[in-house]
């Protein structure tokens, strides 16, 4: 049956819901339109707690986030038609549509936004077309839609956030993750990510790259080897692993099969991901009756993708008389402000520099004033100069929390998880956590509040030799009160050994595990790891 | 299975090398429908999906070219797979 | 291999089981689940073999796009089991080639 509405959104990612949402609550008649059978994008398969700040769900689980813009876009008033592929745009706007493989229809649209999201890239390397290789989504898939593991000894390419994150959700799933392959210098996510693995004897291997996959019906080993500053393999450098699955996650790039097909202008902006639909600060493309919106306008984040569709979502109002230009442009201008807080630190430069260069604001100034992402990180480095480190006097004191976020990213969960206010961010939200010693009372519930899962609690009052460390955990098996427990340094090697003298209930899925250990290495000791509960090998 | 970087395969579904894709651009197609019409790479059925980026990133490599200079592929309707027999029901002028 | 326990996402729910038929094998799987993981979960990787190397192919993209995970089912080819729920009674082959057109 045809349909006639005001806006048809492809896509009911974060972008397309929050843009649903906008124009909805507004009276307009809106359809969201999706190939997959559950609506949220890539929101479902996301177990992990997101950043940002409260507005943009900050601390909340991504599987949370989805069901909960889901249920306002239908508050809202509308409407989804999910199992549903957008086959192609065409004059009126019109929309094709294959409902659920039975019916194909025409949507008749005054607006079509398209949030369709982003796409993996591949890199191919001898025997990528192994069963057993496959894209780093279609494990997170997998694993945290379908409970099912793809592997049991898993290498992971690319060391960028969903490398870094997937490898967390596979070590969660229990498999054993050797390695994260990385051909660049740098590790490309960010360092609390890649710490959450490091620690649990995760190795990353930066300026590497897989240089066979080998096996015969399925991959049975891989080969890596280091490369020069040509991304040349070294001869003598190659090391074997033993693996069941390789894992690749090198990077999205938007998806503009529909934006192509309709005629809309394309440019190549390798920050953004790659091609683009060409668009202005109202998110609309050189069509105008065509907008864009999420990773769909330029590969970023969750966050940005609900601040995107929302723009969209305002300027198809304004286009439709639904609000006053004036009203647009103000709440346009308030939604940028959050985007660009969003891109403040390094992890934004890059994309802050594409969006420049799409709106001919070349001129801005791109640099950032703190150290560059890469040159100040190092997987498992000693950051006592995170700001607030606890003093030794303090230590000595009793209970206090420890804050291991020396990166500026964009989250703020910490600054609300305390009582005592004893944790401030501030703004930009991508300053780093600062905490007040004489504050803090070393209560631990900022630890399980922590998105990237840095914050440890340590009594050095506890005993003369010993402290009672805090640690977030979340794997299975869980340790008991009275189990003893091998105590890791950031690197995920065992230093020492510690009994378990309490574990609490999990708060929203993290549990807080305390251990004693020697006084001496409190300054080392960074996680705990119990029998097979997250362990690399 | 030992193949050489070169030797591997760049268009999954077609089964075409990297060689192949070279040895294509070097004979004078260079363009991505060129290289398409000559080896079929981009005709399987993921339609390019998976091979696209990867032979841009050749064809920049083996004209000299910055991929940003480079025209990516038509996108035509269908853009997702639809059984023919559903195509009948998208009628111009149909309105609900 | 399943996952019945998981930290974050709990203890599987009371899931019902069907049975399906891969390579004239019977299987258990759970209804709705995609085929290609009911097949993972029962260590089955290889869901065809290529027209012109024959070489293995199994999941690559997961979200029904790159077409390595096809398989013959009911008799249809092509069909992307990554996509595709289970249903009691299906019956799956490992699609050799390209398939036929009927």
């Amino acid at each position: 049956m045809n349909r006639s509405v005001d806006v048809a959104i492809v896509g009911a990612g974060p972008a397309g819901i929050c843009a649903a949402i906008e124009t909805a609550r507004r009276g307009a008649r809106v359809l969201v339109i999706d190939e997959n059978h559950t609506p949220g994008g890539q929101l479902f398969k996301q177990i992990h707690k997101f950043f940002g700040s409260a507005r943009h769900r900050a601390g909340v689980r991504g599987i949370e986030i989805g069901r909960e813009l889901v249920d306002s876009a239908v508050k809202a008033g509308a409407e989804f038609l999910t199992d549903s592929a957008a086959l192609g745009v065409f004059p009126g706007p019109r929309l094709a549509v294959n409902v659920g493989n039975e019916e194909a229809i025409a949507v008749s649209a005054k607006r079509i936004l398209l949030a369709t999201g982003a796409t993996e890239n591949a890199v191919s390397f001898p025997g990528w077309t192994l069963p057993g290789v496959m894209g780093a989504g279609a494990a997170q898939t997998m694993l945290n839609v379908n409970r099912v593991l793809p592997g049991n000894r898993i290498l992971m390419i690319g060391s960028g956030n969903v490398g870094l994150v997937v490898s967390y959700q596979l070590l969660q799933g229990g498999a054993a993750v050797l390695a994260v392959i990385e051909a660049a210098p740098r590790v490309g996510g960010y360092a609390v990510h890649a710490n959450k693995i490091a620690r649990a004897g995760v190795e990353i291997l930066t300026s590497h790259v897989v240089t066979e996959a080998r096996g015969v019906d399925r991959v049975t080993s891989a080969q890596v080897a280091k490369v020069d500053d040509r991304w040349t393999p070294i001869k003598g450098t190659e090391r074997e692993f033993e693996v069941d699955a390789i894992c690749i996650a090198t990077g999205l790039n938007a998806m503009t099969e529909l934006a192509r097909m309709a005629g809309c202008r394309i440019v190549h902006l390798r920050e953004l991901g790659g091609y683009t639909p060409w668009h202005d600060r109202r998110m609309c493309t050189s069509l105008p009756e065509i907008y864009v919106a999420g990773d769909a306008a330029g590969v970023e984040e969750a966050s940005s993708a609900m601040e995107k569709g929302r723009i969209a979502g305002i300027s198809i109002l304004e286009d439709l008389g639904f609000i006053a230009p004036c009203d647009a442009q103000t709440e346009r201008d308030d939604l940028w402000k959050s985007l660009e807080a969003l891109r403040q630190g390094p992890f934004g430069n890059t994309v802050r520099r594409g969006y420049d260069r799409l709106f001919g604001d070349e001129s801005r100034c791109s640099s950032c004033t703190s150290a560059h992402r890469g040159e100040d990180f190092m997987v498992g480095s000693a950051p006592r100069k995170a700001p607030g480190y606890p003093s030794d006097t303090r230590l000595a004191k009793g209970p206090v929390a420890v804050i291991e976020c020396t990166q500026e990213i964009p989250c703020n969960p910490c600054e609300s998880a305390c009582a005592r206010h004893a944790i401030t961010v501030g703004d930009p939200i991508t300053s780093l956590p600062r905490l007040d010693e004489d504050k803090c009372n070393g209560c631990g519930r900022c630890i399980a509040y922590c998105s990237g899962l840095a914050i440890i609690t340590i009594d050095a009052a506890y005993s003369d030799t010993e402290a009672l460390m805090g640690f977030p955990y979340e794997f299975l098996p869980c340790p008991n009160k009275g189990d003893e427990v091998s105590l890791v340094d950031r690197l995920g090697k065992p230093i020492a050994r510690g009994r378990v003298m309490r574990v609490t209930k999990p708060m929203d899925g993290t549990r807080v595990v305390y251990a004693v250990a020697p006084k001496e290495l409190i300054h080392d000791i960074r996680g705990i790891k119990w029998q097979a509960g997250g362990e690399s090998q | 299975m030992s193949d050489s970087k070169e030797s591997c395969l760049v268009c999954r579904c077609e089964e075409l090398t990297e060689d192949e894709i070279r040895q294509a651009i070097r004979e004078g197609c260079t363009t991505l429908t060129a290289i398409k019409r000559r080896t079929r790479a981009g005709m399987g059925l993921c339609q390019g999906r998976t091979c696209q980026r990867l032979i841009l990133a050749i064809l920049a490599q083996e004209t000299g070219q910055d991929v940003a200079e480079l025209v990516p592929d038509t996108s035509r309707f269908p853009v997702r797979p639809i059984r023919a027999e559903l195509v009948g029901d998208l009628r111009d002028g149909e309105d609900s | 291999m399943r996952v019945p326990d998981h930290p974050i996402l709990g203890s599987a729910p009371a899931a019902e089981k069907v049975v399906i038929e891969v390579d004239g094998r019977k299987i258990e799987a759970i209804r709705g689940e995609p085929i290609a993981a009911a097949l993972m979960a029962n260590g089955i990787l290889v869901n065809r073999y290529t027209a012109k190397r024959r070489e293995p192919r199994g999941v690559f993209c997961g979200i029904g796009r790159c077409t390595d995970c096809m398989m013959i089912v009911n008799g249809i080819p092509n069909t992307r089991t990554c996509i595709t729920a289970v249903e009691e009674g299906m019956v799956i082959q490992t699609q050799r080639g390209k398939g036929d057109v009927r």
